[in-house]
């Protein structure tokens, strides 16, 4: 292994240190000191601290990027922190439409499945202007979604990423960087974040399903950000996946009845019609990513010739 | 761009400072409230005291963003000479690059004020125990600090920064003599019929009638900007004539 690969891995192993150990032992100690699950519990007491949790938790990425890269003293080039608008206009299109696409097409797959002979106007019967507003507003709040979105990208994609890639082919970066974002939620899922609690196979199939998620998502938002050499695009689809979850979609145009129906469904099924979308868009993702790569080595190849 | 960032950053380092002081002060505010409020007491809020709160809230949040507006002024008023009009136009990025340094100088200050009051909401929010969350307040008083940005920067760039901020105070001195006349001789039931008025404007708020305008508001704002931008960057030349040397 040549001296930059080793150093590279030096940091890369500082930044996941930093990025993960927090998370840890924050969770182990709430635990502990509530006694039960943190993200399944009745009572109402712990829903604050874990709301803390959830918003300083994900900036920790970013400061594990600050303090590696000083610590190293790597310095502050390609730091992705760059708008480039101009070049690249159709990423930064597809960064707000993909999210409320998929989010949408997940609803309605939900329907499609869980239907149990509801109609779709049925199910959605409060689509007017006053709750499209509420729905073009909830994009619009995203805004402030991003600060601690652009915490985790900027850690994940502005720095484990191009390090990751640098140390192996993309296609393994992505399903490699897919797992370990995975496993940096696995506390969160430990303690019934996205899941809860009592499903078959907890925790470990709640992790493989976050693990999964993860690699599909971080195809996306590798290519968003390899693409406009930016952290924003990929700040803004994550801002935009927490704010803009289906069961948002549920709870402003679907009825009472059809609100009980999902809420009903299992944790970990409903996930799976959205990791299914998800792959598509996963999919389609890597092959933008490695084309570019094939285009430019042709080109070289070409140039040698 | 980066090298004009730097230059406004570095002209306007003590103004910024200000600025983020202020927006920090009114944050840090909103959190000795809700400390020595409600959180020492070990009290939440009442449902009978969230109207007051939500209106203090939004004063501060509004200060918050306001106070560093005022210092827009002096971010024109250091480049305004013929002088450095001349060289401006005579670099690589022009007039154009000139004038949307500006403007990325001011959208950053704003989002660097939506990050203090970020933090400020989640703090307060979990210090209340989860009851007052105003994420979607801070959200709209952004991007109101946005627009008028957008009304007066053209104004600063094509009749001077003196000028623009007359021209600015007539504004707001219009609107105001607007209000009273709408107060003195308009319809005002819905705001007398109602035993307290505030809690008749938040009901109203609520009532579902602008929901479709205040989700749009957001995206004419930004869409505001970025038209002021192209606007300003057209004034650029004609404002520079008028500039002493």
């Amino acid at each position: 292994m040549s001296n930059n690969k080793k150093l590279t891995v030096k940091r890369l192993i500082i930044f996941l240190l930093i990025s993960f150990v927090p998370g840890w032992i924050a969770v182990t100690i709430m635990w502990s000191y509530y006694g039960e699950p943190l993200y399944a519990s009745t009572n109402e007491s712990i829903a604050v601290p874990v709301y803390l949790l959830g918003v300083f938790g994900m900036m920790m990425p970013s400061v594990a990027h600050l303090i590696t890269r000083l610590v190293t003293k790597e310095g502050f080039k390609n730091t992705y922190l760059g708008l480039h608008i101009k070049c690249k206009m159709g990423y930064w299109t597809a960064s707000l439409i993909v999210p409320i696409a998929y989010s949408a097409i997940t609803a309605f797959v939900l329907w499609a499945i869980y239907n149990d002979g509801m109609s779709l106007s049925e199910t959605f019967p409060n689509v007017n202007m006053q709750t499209v507003g509420i729905y073009i507003f909830q994009i619009a709040s995203s805004v402030i979604l991003l600060f601690p979105a652009f915490g985790e990208e900027w850690g994940w994609r502005g720095y484990m990423m191009p390090k990751l890639m640098e140390l192996m082919p993309k296609p393994v970066a992505v399903l490699v960087g897919g797992v370990i974002w995975g496993l940096w939620h696995a506390p969160l899922t430990i303690a019934g974040h996205n899941f809860g609690v009592e499903y078959p196979g907890y925790p470990f199939s709640g992790i493989g399903l976050m693990c999964l998620l993860c690699i599909v998502m971080n195809a996306f938002l590798t290519l968003l950000t390899e693409k406009t050499k930016s952290i924003y695009p990929a700040a803004f689809v994550h801002a935009l996946n927490n704010n803009l979850s289906c069961s948002i979609m549920f709870a402003i145009f679907g009825s009472e009845a059809a609100m009980m129906k999902f809420a009903g469904i299992p944790s970990p099924e409903a996930f799976v019609p959205y990791i299914a979308i998800l792959s598509f868009v996963g999919i389609i993702s890597l092959i933008f990513l490695i084309k570019k790569d094939k285009a430019k080595k042709e080109e070289a190849l070409g140039k040698a010739a | 761009m980066s090298g004009l960032l730097y230059k406004n950053f570095r002209l306007n380092l003590s103004s910024m400072i200000f600025s983020l002081v202020t927006a920090g002060a009114c944050c840090l505010t909103l959190i000795l409230m809700c400390l020595f409020g409600f959180t020492l007491r070990g009290m939440t809020p009442k449902s009978e005291e969230l109207t007051e709160l939500t209106v203090g809230f939004a004063a501060c949040y509004f200060l918050a963003f306001w106070l560093p507006s005022m210092a827009i002024s002096s971010l024109f008023a250091v480049d305004e000479s013929r002088t450095c009009c001349a060289f401006t136009m005579s670099l690589p990025q022009g007039a154009k690059g000139h004038v949307e340094a500006k403007y990325y100088y001011i959208l950053i200050l704003n989002v660097s004020i939506l990050f203090l009051t970020f933090i400020s909401d989640t703090i307060t929010c979990a210090m209340l125990g989860g009851v007052v969350n105003n994420s979607a307040m801070i959200v709209i008083i952004f991007v109101f600090s946005l627009l008028l940005s957008a009304i007066e920067i053209p104004f600063m760039i094509r009749f001077g920064s003196q000028r623009g901020v007359a021209i600015k105070g007539a504004v707001i001195g219009g609107v105001f003599i607007i209000a009273a006349l709408y107060f003195l001789f308009g319809d005002i039931s819905w705001l007398l019929s109602d035993d307290d008025p505030l809690e008749a404007f938040m009901m109203w708020l609520q009532s579902g009638d602008i929901v479709i305008w205040l989700g749009l508001f957001p995206y004419f704002c930004i869409a505001a900007y970025y038209v002021s931008c192209r606007i300003s960057v057209k004034l650029f030349r004609k404002g520079a004539e008028n500039y002493e040397q």
